[in-house]
């Protein structure tokens, strides 16, 4: 890896960054969901349905905006069933969660076993071309401050969106009708029902919008950060998503507090173990004396932590994980 | 227990346990078979039905994926082989589900308890025959998997942190924990990833039928089941699991000693799931990785669709190992599909299944009760404590 004409501060917060939008993503939706009580484990499979749905979008298509479209349908369409089952049948979120999880993983694998068969009896190339998936963009001006320019404004676009949304969810959540409903939904479904708001509607439409957020993030791994399509490739994101979500206490900055902390500690990793260096030396010796396992463990021991010693007050929406019987 | 007290009815369509379908009698059992047949028809027409569309030939595929689900007496202690991690994993998730204990940390249980058994058999190897050290690495490693899974139940216990959460970050805890050691005290000398070294061939379980992956844990999984069931069902103790689960409330009014029973259901369910890292590491890959495989999510599918009853499980998790297996056969085979297609009939499985038992449930809270409207009752975590 060339870090060279960044300070290696510099390269590590833009790493951190990048490797944090997907989980802003994909957190802000399952956030939203949960408020609203409905627990959704599937959620590394809605990202692995994006990252195909976005990796065969863009290569036929041959335009990043498709893959990313597809990319949000799929994870919507996929967010219906799981809907449908567990909002409309009221059946058990955790089990449907993990059924959805199961399909995702047998259903990008045939997607993707497919797509290569397609491309190939059309003797076009697997791989997508380097044009066409998406670049990242440099705000003018703003990307040129030292440290903070490359790490906040020289990101792919969706991190710019992944803000957006935040800012805005966090507005709505906190200021408005919506969010007082929202946030309702989760704790007193009883009480939204005698107000006359659809408790099932109002779920579905958070659950679909975590569909969507979860194969947008699963479009950022396949056809932002990499360019390349794994069937493994969300590696477990999905569930370090829902402890995120857990570890901010169902509160925004505290997700993407989160988020950053997990994607600083997966940065720092992967740039121990991928560069040498000259400078830095004395720091980066000692950090590789400690197992980096143990860096890892560190956002969910403190999620555990958090939880054990904060949740007596409130452990989450009330009715999470339950059904609600109309 | 107190005579005069009525038990509670765990029948009512209310309550936790019909959620995850356990109920009685030879009507829902024959209801539930109808259902099942029904979703692994649906799901396997549907996936056939995907193949054909992209020009590949459906019966060929049925064909053969039976074929190398059951074709032969290879084939078979392939499946059952296979089942063997699954059925372990679902008696986790089963024990815990029934009694309405949202464990789904039975991955990481499975991974410590894999974990323990590979450092029991490579490293800190106790002075003995082989089959004692063998015996000691599976009872170590169950008891490994019991405790990480009361490390939850404390917390809710004592700390009012939900299971269903904590489980979820253990399970990464557990993850992570595994793979310093595997990269730690626990690599293998002639590698930079993480993984152990091979387990020499005297502690592997002995295979029971020659040339075939039948090795002797799978009879230790099946007994387990067999052994579960009838604690589970036929004992007191069974009883006041299920119930200290279900109504701590009612169990306490009986005289049940309620937090003992609930961290016994959690330490039950994590032992399953320790045992069968143990089986898996011991029995089928003697060696372990820094990835080992999905079977504890699995684990609760297999658990849903086998009733929450062990037997069911035990007969799900076959059903599971037959499906991998066959799919397995076909990727071999000249048409080359990806393996990956197993996990759309089980995921479609169990989507079907959901509904139906919720259809199901719909119909008889109104044919039995009159109260069928009424919300769930949420967790309280001050009830949790008291």
């Amino acid at each position: 890896m060339n870090i060279s004409g960044e300070s290696l501060g510099t390269f590590l917060a833009r790493q951190t960054v990048q490797a944090a939008t997907p989980l802003i993503l994909a957190g802000l939706g399952e956030l939203l969901a949960e408020l609203t009580g409905v627990i959704n484990i599937g959620i590394e499979g809605l990202m692995l349905i994006g990252c195909i749905a976005g990796y065969a979008a863009a290569g036929i298509s041959g335009s990043g905006g498709v893959g990313l479209g597809a990319a949000i349908l799929a994870g919507m369409g996929t967010a219906a069933i799981f809907a449908g089952v567990t909002v409309w049948s009221a059946a058990d979120q955790i089990v449907a969660g993990a059924a959805v999880n199961i399909l995702a993983v047998g259903a990008s694998g045939l997607a993707w076993f497919f797509y290569q068969n397609a491309r190939q009896a059309a003797h076009r190339s697997v791989s997508l071309g380097r044009h066409v998936g998406f670049q990242s963009v440099a705000i003018p001006g703003l990307s040129r401050i030292p440290f903070f320019g490359p790490m906040l404004f020289d990101q792919y676009m969706l991190f710019y969106a992944a803000i957006i949304l935040a800012v805005l969810i966090w507005l709505l959540l906190h200021y408005t009708r919506t969010g007082a409903i929202l946030r309702a939904l989760g704790d007193a479904p009883e009480a939204c029902q005698a107000a006359g708001i659809s408790v099932r509607t109002w779920r579905t439409g958070a659950v679909l919008f975590a569909g969507a957020c979860a194969g947008a993030a699963g479009a950022y791994l396949s056809i932002m950060r990499t360019h390349a399509f794994a069937s493994d490739m969300t590696g477990g994101q999905g569930f370090v998503v829902l402890s995120l979500v857990i570890f901010g206490r169902w509160n925004i900055p505290g997700l993407i507090a989160g988020c950053l902390l997990f994607g600083g500690i997966n940065s720092l990793q992967q740039t121990l173990q991928t560069t040498r260096y000259t400078s830095h030396a004395t720091l980066m010796h000692a950090l590789q004396h400690i197992p980096f396992e143990f860096f890892q463990m560190l956002p969910y021991v403190v999620a555990l932590l958090a939880l054990a010693t904060l949740s007596r007050s409130s452990p989450g929406p009330r009715y999470l994980g339950q059904a609600w019987k109309q | 227990m107190d005579p005069s007290v009525p038990p509670p009815t765990v029948t009512s369509p209310q309550s936790k346990a019909a959620r995850y379908g356990v109920w009685h009698g030879p009507k829902v059992f024959l209801l539930w078979m109808a259902m099942a047949t029904g979703a692994i028809t649906l799901s396997v027409l549907l996936v056939l039905m995907v193949l054909a569309l992209g020009g590949y030939p459906a019966l060929g595929i049925l064909h053969r994926w039976i074929i190398g689900a059951a074709g032969n007496r290879f084939n078979w202690a392939a499946s059952v082989a296979d089942a063997c991690p699954l059925l372990l994993t679902g008696l986790a998730a089963g024990v815990a589900f029934r009694s309405g204990v949202l464990n789904i940390g039975a991955q990481g249980q499975f991974l410590l308890g894999a974990l323990v058994s590979v450092a029991l058999t490579t490293r800190f190897i106790f002075p003995g025959p082989p089959w004692c050290v063998m015996v000691e690495a599976m009872a170590a490693a169950s008891v490994a998997g019991g405790m990480w899974a009361l490390l939850a139940s404390v917390l809710e216990r004592y700390r009012g942190v939900p299971i269903v959460l904590s489980t979820i970050l253990l399970n990464f805890v557990a993850l992570y924990l595994v793979r310093a050691a595997l990269h730690g005290p626990l690599q293998a000398a002639d590698t930079s990833a993480p993984q152990s070294p091979q387990l020499k061939i005297i502690y592997w379980l002995p295979i029971l039928i020659a040339n075939t992956d039948f090795h002797l844990g799978i009879l230790l999984a099946f007994a387990v089941a067999v052994a579960l069931a009838v604690v589970l069902g036929r004992t007191n103790f069974g009883f006041e699991l299920l119930i200290t689960g279900l109504n701590p409330r009612v169990a306490r009014l009986v005289g049940m000693p309620v937090s003992r029973r609930q961290f016994a259901i959690m330490f039950l369910s994590g032992c399953c799931a320790g045992l069968g890292g143990a089986v898996q590491v011991l029995g089928v890959t003697h060696f372990m990785l820094g990835n080992f495989g999905n079977y504890g999510y699995t684990g609760i599918a297999v658990a849903l669709l086998g009733r929450l009853n062990p037997i069911g499980i035990a007969v799900a998790a076959v059903f599971f190992g037959m499906l991998d297996t066959g799919a397995r056969f076909v990727e071999e085979s000249s048409l080359a599909l990806p393996h990956q297609m197993a996990n759309v009939v089980k995921g479609v499985i169990i989507l079907a299944m959901l509904v139906a038992s919720a259809w199901m449930m719909r119909r008889g809270s109104r044919d039995q009760s009159p109260e069928a409207g009424e919300p769930p009752t949420p967790v309280d975590p001050q009830q949790v404590q008291s």
